[in-house]
C-alpha cells in the first residue's frame, strides 16, 4: 500500500511532481506491525478460546520471540508437541482462555512446555487473502 | 579476537523451528532425492544414527527407533540462516558468513570492552535461542584456526556446553590434546593419514611440529596451521573471506535416466547453476568437469567424467553449456540407468585478474550475463533458462519427507491452536 501524504499540484507542466521526493514516505505495514523482524513469526489462529481478546479462527498472529514474558500476556507455548495461544499466568503457573467455555489449564512437571513468544498483534481478514485459503480448513 | 558460531545439526535443528511435535524426537533430514542422511539432531546421533549412509540402507533402523525423516527443505533453512545471522551480526561489527550455518566473526579493539568472553559467548548462544530457536555453539580463538577449533570443543567435547574461549597456552593445551588431526582446519582425511603416518594424532601433536619441517614436507598451508594452532595470526581476514576454490552441481536424480536428451538437459542445467555460483564469487573457470553414473550398488557400475579446459576462462552460461553439449557425447552411452551426474568447476581464476594471451579474444558478453542475472534474481532462478536446458522435470527432485515451507508460502504458516 502506497500513500503518499501530499497533494500533488495540478496545471504545472514541465516540472516533476513535487511529490516525488517524498516516496519514501510510503507506509509499511510490516514496519508498523513487526518490531524484530528476525524473532518474529506468523502463525494462523485456530480456535475459539481466545475470543475474549478479540482473536478468531483464521486470524493471522505475529508472534514475537525476543519479548520479554510479563504475566498476563497473550502468549504461544509449545505446550505437549503443539502450538497453543493462551494468557500466560505465570504465578499459578496456568494458560488462561479468553472464553468461559475454556477452563485454565495447569501446567505440570509431567507436560511439555516452553514459551515460543509473545502474541505482540492479531489481524483479521475480514474477507478471506487467497494465499491463504489453502491452509484454512 | 576471532569468533566462529555455527549452529548444531543446521537442518534438522531448523525442522524442529515451527514443528514442536518432533522437539523431543530424534530427527535426521535427508539430502537431495531423499539419497542419503545428511543431518542428525543430537538425539538421532545418540542413538548410532550414521551420516551420509543411503537412507534406503538404514531405513528399518529409522523407523524401529521412531526417528522422525525429513526431505532437505531449503527454503526454509535459507530463511532461518537470514535470521539466524543477523542476530549473531549483532555482537560483532566485522561479520563474515562463512557458509549457511557458520559465519566468523573478527572483534578488533573489543579487549577494552568485553572482560569475559565465556560470557559473551553465551550471551550471543541465549539471544539466538530466544529469537530463532536455534542451538549453536561458540567459539573464541586468538586466531581463526583456533576459533574453529573452539568451536569443536564447544559442541564436541564435554564439559563446554557451547562456549569455548582458546586464547592462551593452559586453553590451547585443554583443546587441542583432544582434537584428532583431521578435526583441525584445513586437514582433510588424505592429509590426515600422511601425519598420522609420522605419528601426528592429535591437533596438539601438530602444534608442536616445526613450522618450517611442515612447510618442507607438506605445504606452506600446513605451517600455518601450524602457527595459526600456535595463536600466529596467518591468514588474513580477506583470505578466510576467500571465495570458493571448487564449485559443483552434482545430484541424483528422482527416478533413473537412460534417454539421452534427459541426461543431456541435466547436465546443461548443473553448469547453468555451477555459471551463476561463479559469477557470484567473481570467478571464471579454466577447467571444467562433466560426469555421469549409475549407480554403484547397480550391475555394471558405469561410471564417465571428461575434463574440459577452456583456451581462456569463462564464466558465460552460453560457452559452459556448448562444452557441456560437446562433452555429452562422450559420456553417454547407450542403455546405461544413469543414477547422478553432475558438472564442477575444478580450476578457477579470479575475474578481476585475467591473463590473457595475445592471440584469444575475449569473447565473454558480461552485459548479457548481466542481464540474466538480473532477471533470474528479480523473478526467480530458472525464469530465463537456454533451451538445452528443456522443460523436462524428470530429473528435479524427489522430496518425499518434506516439510511445510513454514516462513516463505502463506498456505505454509504455521498452525496455533487458540
Amino acid at each position: 500500500m502506497k500513500v503518499i501524504p501530499i497533494y500533488i499540484e495540478a496545471g504545472i507542466s514541465g516540472f516533476e511532481s513535487p511529490a516525488a521526493e517524498y516516496k519514501e514516505l510510503a507506509l509499511s505495514l510490516d514496519q508498523l506491525l513487526i518490531a524484530h523482524p528476525d524473532a518474529t513469526f506468523i502463525g494462523l489462529a485456530q480456535g475459539q478460546s481466545m475470543q475474549g481478546v478479540g482473536i478468531f479462527d483464521g486470524d493471522l498472529l505475529l508472534v514475537d520471540r525476543s519479548e520479554q514474558v510479563k504475566d498476563g500476556d497473550i502468549i504461544v507455548a509449545n505446550y505437549n508437541g503443539c502450538f497453543t495461544c493462551k494468557f500466560i499466568d505465570k504465578k499459578q503457573a496456568r494458560l488462561l482462555s479468553a472464553s468461559a467455555l475454556h477452563q485454565p489449564v495447569s501446567i505440570t512437571p509431567e507436560d511439555e512446555f516452553q514459551i515460543e513468544g509473545v502474541v505482540t498483534r492479531s489481524i483479521r481478514l475480514h474477507r478471506p487473502a487467497r494465499e491463504l485459503s489453502a491452509c484454512m480448513r | 579476537m576471532y569468533a566462529l558460531v555455527d549452529a548444531v545439526s543446521f537442518y534438522a535443528s531448523c525442522e524442529k523451528v515451527f514443528d514442536p511435535s518432533i522437539r523431543n524426537k530424534p530427527v535426521v533430514v535427508l539430502t537431495n532425492n531423499d539419497g542419503c542422511i545428511c543431518a542428525a539432531c543430537p538425539l538421532a546421533r545418540r542413538l548410532g544414527v550414521p551420516k551420509f549412509k543411503p537412507y534406503f540402507q538404514i531405513k528399518h533402523f529409522l523407523a524401529k527407533h521412531n526417528v522422525v525423516v525429513r526431505s532437505s527443505n531449503y527454503e526454509l533453512y535459507a530463511s532461518l540462516s537470514d535470521k539466524m545471522m543477523n542476530v549473531i551480526g549483532r555482537y560483532c561489527d566485522n561479520q563474515y558468513i562463512y557458509s549457511i550455518d557458520e559465519s566468523f566473526l573478527q572483534f578488533k579493539n573489543y579487549h577494552t570492552l568485553i572482560k569475559d568472553w565465556h560470557k559473551y559467548g553465551h550471551e550471543i548462544r541465549r539471544a539466538v535461542w530466544q529469537e530463532t530457536r536455534l542451538p549453536v555453539g561458540v567459539g573464541f580463538g586468538s586466531t581463526p584456526t583456533l576459533a574453529k577449533a573452539a568451536n569443536h570443543a564447544a559442541k564436541k567435547l564435554p564439559g563446554y556446553n557451547g562456549v569455548a574461549v582458546v586464547n592462551d597456552a593452559a586453553s590451547r593445551k585443554e583443546v587441542l590434546s583432544k582434537m584428532t588431526v583431521t578435526d583441525v582446519w584445513g586437514i582433510g582425511s588424505r592429509l590426515g593419514k600422511r601425519l598420522n603416518v609420522l605419528g601426528i594424532a592429535t591437533a596438539w601433536d601438530l602444534a608442536n611440529q616445526s613450522p618450517k619441517a611442515m612447510r618442507s614436507q607438506f605445504s606452506v598451508v600446513v605451517e600455518r596451521t601450524v602457527n595459526e594452532l600456535n595463536g600466529i595470526v596467518c591468514l588474513n581476514w580477506d583470505e578466510v573471506k576467500q571465495p570458493k576454490k571448487e564449485i559443483f552441481s552434482t545430484r541424483s536424480f528422482g527416478q533413473r535416466v537412460n534417454e539421452s536428451h534427459h541426461l543431456k538437459t541435466a547436465l546443461v542445467s548443473h553448469g547453468v547453476i555451477v555459471a551463476r555460483k561463479l559469477r557470484q564469487q567473481h570467478s571464471r573457470v579454466k577447467k571444467l568437469a562433466i560426469f555421469a553414473a549409475s549407480s554403484p550398488h547397480d550391475e555394471n557400475y558405469y561410471n564417465k567424467s571428461i575434463m574440459c579446459e577452456f583456451p581462456v576462462a569463462t564464466d558465460n552460461t552460453l560457452y559452459i553449456a556448448n562444452a557441456i553439449s560437446t562433452a555429452f557425447k562422450s559420456i553417454y552411452a547407450n542403455g546405461v540407468n544413469f543414477y547422478r551426474c553432475g558438472v564442477g568447476a575444478i580450476e578457477l581464476e579470479n575475474s578481476e585478474f585475467q591473463q590473457h594471451d595475445l592471440f584469444s579474444l575475449n569473447e565473454d558478453d558480461p552485459k548479457l550475463m548481466l542481464c540474466y542475472d538480473g532477471i533470474n534474481h528479480r523473478y526467480g532462478n530458472d525464469t530465463l533458462q537456454l533451451a538445452a536446458q528443456g522443460r523436462i522435470e524428470k530429473w528435479h527432485m524427489r522430496r518425499e519427507f518434506l516439510s511445510p515451507s513454514f516462513t516463505s508460502k502463506w498456505r505454509d504458516i504455521p498452525k496455533i491452536s487458540c
